[in-house]
């Protein structure tokens, strides 16, 4: 008899882990299962970590600056700014991508120079107008011995102190990010739960244009049965086309800069390195100004927008494609444009339309609360 | 999706911070074989610049050339010269030969012309030898015999008794699949004019030429064909390094011949099917060659693109630059006597984007 | 008695009206001749020309670029895969709607209704162009 009520509450508490377990970690509506690395299974203990080691200022040279200043979860896991700034309020020269459901992405950053949330979370310490670190050993320090981080270190990967590296530190943050995910906004409940009503008549129509006429869909993909609104590739959309190298002088001074400094800081510190997009990677001419397609879920919280942050409002991004790369129909149309790109010819109601499309992306969790 | 560092820094080529980068983005030819240095040049060919009304263009076209001309000048180190390979126009308007020239004009190097058969076929060459240059002629370039020649030529019959109009005529050229179009030659007066050419060069002395239509006979129906190719070929024979490099096909096919390599380059324009896809009929594309990965339509640049050529040891290799694409590079290979694809040529390595047409 | 002779009468009387009925719609069932098969098929043919005539003029755009620019001989428009999950659109789509979108997009033109006659001659000339490849539905 004891013997098999202690066997049932070992099964029952088993279900019950397993079940929150697949809850906990189950794919919203709209999204698929979030990819894993093998190496770097998810477990509570390690989320646990990670959501510290994120808002950790200690972590940089001014003792303010963590991932959490730049991917604030009150602002969308962005920051709300053009460019992101740092220690001493150093401007860098790029958007603070946000976190949600950058999980789903196969590279990481802007121009994808990191292939995964572990290896792109060891960068940002080391950038000059990040946090500054002149390398990671700041870190190991405060995790080595602060008496809260030796615990977590313990429970999360059953290392402590010296045994700690900044391999388990980046799969803590991994595996925290990992966690940042949300689909079942009005769009995933009207596309694939059939909800008629979760959408306004003017998403609705947005929806048209976005699929049709508009042509959103070659690269902010939907699917038949998920929508991550990304291709995860490169595309040269003309976003700030004339701060490009306009010649070969400038062309191999950009080039001389991410040489000397390593791609991560070069294109961090200057304007016209950083127009270098994904070129700064692959040395191909054919990527020249080329950048990752964000997902446009929760695009409404992400303001402002593109990798420089010059679209401020979604109505300026949607004019920008609309005129086939440009903000101004009188703007010179950039050269090196992917053939993706053309002018559209949505009428007004059509770009008021797709906009209202784009507000009804949010994830309800993330929604504005109404007044 | 998984992938440890190393598997990705090579496939995005971020290890490339360690190797060429800045210094050449070009893979820099060093000095060959012998008394015959090697060296670049460019090539953009098939713009197709096609007139609306007024001055208004197919945008499409006019964006295909203008980044060609962009990228090409940001080629480091600068190529000796740059080829244009024919089908500047698309109906060989003086509008949108003008038009075309313009776009050409921002290019930064010696350009040479070859004529293309929707340049030629409206008023039979006239505004291009005013405003461009001969259709046929040959020059020497570091130890290089280089020839040009008019090989989209056809029947005087055809030429000059069938159509009503100029613009009947190039309609009906400018159609591909046209049941009453007319095969490419060269002609004989032009054979003539190469065999005396071609006598004054000795054998080992490289010569590379240079020619619209493919000087052999891949696939009737849409003129990927020069009725004489043999002809030509048989004056090609003698020489130990012979190549021909052409246009008109839209696609990345190459081949050889005995002694001679045969290249086809990109169009700036837009790609065409290889003749396979048109199940109606039978076709001889050269069994060596590595398909194009195939086009997104979507990305209007997908499958087109323009190229430059390094001479190495007086034989070609091609470094296609295919924006939204692929860059691929066919090149030579003097141990097995054959053009190769650096990278695909191996069935085993085939990618889908090449298998599934 | 009379009734019976009466019930075989009428059994005999709708069994040869069936009889008639049958034959009479064996005859309309059965009945198209070679002839027939020639003129139908001359039918069709009369607007797979009309197709092809489409597909080889400037009319279906603004911008006078015609289909057979990019598909001589409707080469490469694979109508045998169709319908198939079109990735650049993210759904199933069938062979008109990519007609449609072709005529939008490289043609910069207005898209066809989906029954009107253009639409139907265009389907018939391409898929005349590929006869005889095998069905492979959803083929990308």
């Amino acid at each position: 008899m004891k013997t098999f009520s202690s066997f049932l509450k070992v099964i029952l508490g088993a279900t019950a882990v397993i079940f929150l377990a697949c809850t906990a970690f189950a794919a919203p509506v709209g999204l698929p299962p979030v990819p894993v690395p093998a190496d770097n299974p998810m477990t509570p203990e390690k989320i646990k970590l990670g959501d510290k080691l994120f808002h950790d200022t200690r972590f940089s040279t001014t003792g303010e600056v963590s991932c959490a200043t730049c991917h604030d979860s009150k602002k969308g896991f962005a920051d709300g700014l053009p460019v992101s700034e740092g220690i001493h309020k150093l401007k860098g020269t790029r958007n603070a991508p946000t976190i949600i459901n950058a999980a789903y992405l196969h590279t990481q950053f802007w121009d994808g120079r990191e292939p995964s949330l572990e290896s792109q979370s060891g960068q940002p310490f080391l950038n000059p107008v990040e946090m500054g670190l002149k390398d990671h050993e700041p870190i190991l320090k405060i995790v080595r011995s602060d008496p809260e981080y030796l615990a977590l270190f313990k429970e999360a990967f059953g290392k402590t102190g010296d045994q700690v590296t900044m391999t388990e530190v980046k799969q803590a943050l991994g595996t925290f990010e990992r966690t940042i995910i949300s689909g079942d906004s009005p769009f995933d409940r009207y596309y694939f739960k059939g909800d008629k009503t979760a959408m306004s008549p003017a998403a609705i129509r947005g929806l048209d244009v976005y699929v049709n006429q508009g042509r959103c869909v070659s690269c902010h993909r939907i699917e038949q049965t998920q929508a991550l609104f990304t291709d995860n590739r490169f595309h040269m959309i003309g976003v700030s086309s004339n701060q490009m190298p306009k010649n070969l002088d400038e062309l191999s001074a950009a080039v001389q800069n991410v040489k000397e400094k390593g791609t991560d800081i070069a294109v961090l510190s200057n304007p016209q390195t950083s127009s270098l997009g994904r070129f700064a990677v692959t040395g191909d001419l054919t990527n020249i100004g080329a950048f990752k397609t964000p997902t446009l879920r929760n695009i409404e919280l992400t303001a402002p927008y593109m990798h420089d942050g010059s679209h401020k409002t979604l109505e300026e991004v949607v004019t920008f494609y609309n005129n086939g790369g440009r903000l101004k129909e009188t703007d010179p149309v950039p050269e090196l444009l992917s053939g993706g790109i053309r002018p559209l010819n949505l009428t007004e109601e059509q770009q008021a339309d797709l906009v209202a499309f784009l507000k009804a992306l949010t994830s309800p969790e993330f929604a504005p609360k109404k007044p | 999706m998984s992938m440890n560092r190393r598997a990705f820094l090579k496939t995005t080529g971020a290890g490339l911070m360690a190797a060429a980068f800045p210094v050449s983005l070009v893979k820099l030819a060093f000095g060959g074989e012998g008394s015959i240095p090697d060296f670049t040049f460019g090539y953009i060919s098939d713009a197709h610049i096609q007139q609306i009304k007024g001055t208004q263009f197919v945008r499409n076209w006019d964006m295909g050339l203008i980044r060609a001309v962009r990228e090409a000048n940001l080629l480091t180190p600068r190529p000796d010269f740059f080829m244009f390979g024919g089908d500047l126009a698309q109906l060989g308007k003086k509008e949108e030969l003008d038009h075309g020239l313009e776009i050409m004009s921002n290019l930064r190097g010696k350009v040479r012309y070859v004529i293309g058969e929707h340049d030629y076929y409206l008023d039979l060459g006239k505004y291009w030898q005013e405003k461009i240059g001969p259709l046929y002629y040959s020059f020497d370039h570091k130890g290089v015999h280089f020839v040009v020649l008019n090989s989209i030529l056809t029947y005087d019959k055809w030429t000059y008794e069938t159509w009503p109009s100029p613009m009947d005529r190039m309609l009906a050229m400018a159609r591909l699949d046209n049941p009453k179009g007319s095969p490419f030659m060269v002609g004989d007066q032009q054979i003539a004019w190469l065999k005396k050419d071609l006598a004054k060069i000795k054998q080992n002395t490289p010569v590379v030429v240079f020619s619209h239509s493919p000087i052999q006979k891949i696939f009737k129906p849409w003129n990927f064909w020069t009725q004489d190719a043999e002809k030509v070929q048989a004056l090609l024979k003698p020489f130990e390094k012979a190549t021909v490099i052409y246009g008109h096909v839209h696609q990345i096919q190459y081949n050889q011949i005995g002694n001679i390599t045969f290249q086809a380059v990109m169009a700036t324009a837009w790609p065409w099917p290889y003749p396979e896809s048109y199940s109606q009929l039978a076709n001889c594309l050269p069994k060596i060659t590595v398909p194009m990965n195939r086009a997104d339509p979507f990305f209007e640049r997908d499958a087109t693109g323009w190229q430059f050529v390094d001479m190495k040891s007086g034989k070609t290799a091609i470094h296609y630059q295919l924006p939204d694409n692929q860059n691929r590079t066919v090149a030579y290979d003097a141990a097995t006597g054959k053009p190769q694809d650096m990278k695909y040529q191996d069935y085993s390595r085939r990618i889908p984007p090449q298998t599934h047409f | 008695m009379r009734n019976s002779r009466f019930f075989k009468s009428a059994c005999l009387a709708a069994l040869i009206g069936l009889g008639f009925l049958a034959i009479s719609f064996s005859i309309q069932a059965d009945d198209f001749t070679e002839g027939d098969l020639k003129r139908w098929n001359q039918e069709f043919m009369s607007v797979v020309a009309t197709g092809e005539k489409l597909f080889h003029s400037s009319e279906l755009g603004t911008n006078k670029v015609s289909c057979d620019q990019c598909h001589p001989n409707a080469a490469n428009t694979h109508p045998e895969t169709y319908p198939k999950f079109q990735q650049q659109l993210g759904r199933v789509i069938t062979l008109s709607e990519m007609i449609n979108w072709c005529i939008q997009n490289p043609l910069e033109g207005e898209p066809l209704p989906l029954d009107d006659a253009k639409m139907t001659a265009l389907l018939s000339y391409i898929t005349w162009e590929r006869r005889g490849v095998p069905l492979a539905p959803g083929k990308h």
